[in-house]
């Protein structure tokens, strides 16, 4: 029920008293996102995060006056309904697209661009995205996948030992999101001199036992696993199952608390993953949402979900695209229009939403923000930073960027 | 030799354990002569029934007693809602129905209890069985116990009296009538026995993988299980499981690293195919099956 409650009334969100009095129409974001098929892992924390946010945005008036309006609809992750959903919400204006799907963000690139829209695309959709002059309306926002694994593999490289004589092993569910990382490894491979292989699982990864089995005999040194929902889970129980030390285990920035509590708490201690936004409500605007949006009632979802990873990245979302809207308002003498939001885009420097991500700067030759993120360590009770906010080996990721936006380009 | 044994080992267990998800479409079958698409949402639900009860403070025992009791009342439910006006329509219209609850389910249910994935804890450790090099998963060994009772429950089931008469509906539903067998209520129990039969795979994978909407995608290999072991024959569903589950793990488990992906579906859809080319009512089934 609380998903329909949900929908229902975010499709006429009325976000805050002050909107009744603002001057000029709403700023409308599409968050057009699949609630009911692959990405539902994550999609209810994500959405509840961003209209949270944008729901403290206009509690503490807007900006310069102008309200935010979120417009929520399921796509079901299929590229039809997206785009059906994506026509209706640019006739209301919206201005500003987040379909966390990589099929439906494939699928609205072009015409987005066409329509000279925003698409935000964090933790999603094509990685070569990041090729500002290639794709100018599109915006990763967060490091893309291939980022991840560099920063995985730094962290081993600089706290590990090292990555000399190492064997890596990639387990990933069979798809092209989990074998987007196999070029970045493979590149980093030679360039570092570790072993590198690949080992996929079928999706949706409800049952991965004969991989596993030969993951055993390859006898790595760390496993990182490439997958989502509950799949994951069912990775970290086979490789502890299999003798791998939770401590060798790094994820992909899907594993989350609801994880850990599918694996057991204790049992996945030692876990690492990516981390793209810091979790937990000890941090200014989560304090803020906690006070203004929370504890009146006017939150989109379960009090429970504050401050999870998933809902904290969803707020973090919001807090960079409002944060666009604010520089496009200071710094354009028009309408703000989806251009204009696309060059507020482009004057983000170093922020980091009051601390609650790595600070990002984004360019128009680089819209994923300078790949950064942290490895964080499950403690048995939450997800503990071991490392600091960074970014690493971006020359081969940027070198993929390259080839896929050169790709695209030849395409078109 | 080991990791073949591993493989091997392995793979029947998973293969029991997808013939408790393919359990409940053959009793569905055997019962009342339907295909029932919707068999992989029924074992999603029963696992939500049964996380829900924990959820709301039950014991595992009676969680898994007070699941098996709900999804047998939603059995009786959906014969008398969706199928009794379907009786005597054309099979095609009723598997495309079970295919129409398949899909209602997969979507309402996670949308009614929430769709992250949510933990089942039945107490089974991580740790692996090990004999010799070979490391048997511990949930699946459970799996395949309970797989076998279950599948010995409901042999004996179909000998029965009351099981005779399900039988004799799926044969022929006119002929029942004029013997005065009530048609309508073998088919309610029939599924409802099913969805009983759905908790026991839903409760076990759902222990390994978690609960949500993914459960539903269990049609997949209990299709070719029971395609590949006769769609009528609970004999067939074991059997079936058995070369399914040893199949697709012992193949791509030497296969895969020259494939460079997985190939288990790619085997799966093999079984499913050669089957129905080959012998098209499968290993133990009856020939007289009527082909969809």
């Amino acid at each position: 029920m609380r998903l329909f409650a949900k929908l229902g009334f975010a499709a006429a969100l009325a976000l805050g008293p002050a909107a009744a009095t603002a001057q000029e129409e709403p700023i409308k974001f599409g968050l057009l996102q699949d609630f009911t098929a692959v990405y539902t892992f994550v999609s209810g924390e994500y959405n509840q995060g961003q209209q949270d946010y944008l729901t403290l945005v206009n509690e503490e008036g807007g900006i310069d006056g102008r309200m935010f309006e979120a417009i929520v609809r399921d796509t079901g992750n299929e590229p039809q309904r997206g785009i059906e959903a994506y026509n209706r919400a640019r006739e209301e204006g919206a201005i500003l697209f987040d379909f966390l799907s990589t099929p439906v963000s494939r699928a609205i690139v072009d015409q987005a661009m066409q329509d000279e829209v925003v698409l935000i695309t964090p933790l999603h959709g094509r990685g070569d995205a990041a090729a500002g002059q290639t794709f100018p309306y599109v915006f990763p926002v967060m490091a893309t996948y291939w980022s991840q694994a560099a920063i995985l593999a730094d962290y081993i490289n600089e706290n590990e030992g090292g990555l000399e004589g190492k064997k890596i092993a990639l387990v990933h569910i069979d798809s092209p999101f989990g074998r987007e990382p196999t070029p970045i490894l493979e590149d980093l491979a030679e360039q570092e001199s570790f072993e590198f292989r690949a080992f996929a699982y079928p999706s949706p990864g409800n049952e991965q036992s004969a991989v596993w089995s030969e993951v055993r005999r390859y006898r790595p040194d760390a496993v990182f696993i490439w997958g989502a929902g509950g799949g994951q889970s069912v990775s970290v129980r086979e490789a502890i199952r299999n003798g791998i030390s939770a401590e060798n285990i790094y994820s992909v920035v899907w594993l989350a608390e609801t994880d850990a509590q599918n694996v057991g708490v204790d049992a996945m201690e030692g876990v690492k993953r990516y981390e793209a936004v810091a979790t937990g409500t000890d941090n200014p605007i989560l304090s803020r949402m906690v006070e203004q949006v929370i504890e009146p009632g006017l939150g989109a979802g379960g009090e429970a979900n504050v401050g999870s990873s998933y809902y904290n990245i969803g707020v973090a979302t919001m807090a960079v695209a409002v944060e666009a809207a604010r520089l496009a308002i200071e710094n354009g003498d028009g309408p703000l229009d989806g251009t204009a939001l696309k060059n507020g885009f482009e004057m983000i420097e170093d922020f980091d939403a009051e601390g609650l991500m790595p600070p990002i700067t984004i360019t128009t030759e680089d819209h994923q923000g300078g790949g950064f993120g942290r490895v964080a360590r499950w403690t048995g009770e939450e997800w503990e930073p071991v490392s600091d906010w960074t970014t690493a080996y971006q020359d081969i990721v940027r070198s993929e960027i390259d080839a896929g936006a050169a790709e695209y380009s030849g395409g078109n | 030799m080991a990791y073949f044994l591993e493989l091997l080992v392995n793979g029947a267990l998973v293969g029991l354990m997808y013939s408790l998800a393919a359990l409940g479409f053959v009793l569905i079958y055997k019962s009342s002569g339907v295909p029932n698409l919707a068999q992989g949402a029924l074992v999603m639900m029963a696992a939500y029934a049964a996380w829900a009860m924990v959820d709301f403070g039950l014991p595992l025992w009676a969680a898994v007693i007070a699941a098996a009791a709900l999804m047998f009342a939603f059995g009786l439910l959906v014969e008398r809602v969706l199928l009794r006006p379907m009786v005597g329509q054309p099979v095609i219209m009723v598997v495309m129905l079970t295919l129409g609850l398949e899909i209602l389910l997969r979507g309402l249910v996670p949308g009614l209890l929430g769709a992250a994935p949510k933990p089942l804890d039945i107490g089974i450790g991580l740790a692996p069985v090990i004999v010799g090099d070979v490391f048997m998963n511990r949930a699946y060994l459970v799996g395949g116990v309970v797989a076998v009772v279950l599948i010995g429950a409901s042999m004996l089931f179909f000998r029965t009296r009351l099981g005779t008469k399900l039988r004799a509906v799926s044969d022929d539903h006119v002929a029942s009538w004029a013997v005065g067998l009530s048609v309508e209520r073998a088919i309610a129990i029939s599924w409802g026995i099913a969805g009983i039969a759905a908790v026991g795979a839903g409760v076990l994978w759902g222990s390994v993988q978690g609960v949500d909407w993914t459960l539903s995608s269990l049609l997949f290999p209990a299709v070719a299980v029971v395609i590949l072991g006769g769609i009528d024959s609970i004999k067939g569903v074991f059997v079936g499981g058995l070369a399914v589950g040893i199949l697709g793990s012992v193949i791509p488990g030497y296969l895969d690293a020259y494939a460079g992906g997985s190939t288990r579906d790619v085997v799966t859809s093999l079984i499913i195919l050669l089957t129905i080319m080959i012998r098209p009512y499968g290993i133990f089934g009856r020939e007289d099956i009527e082909r969809i």
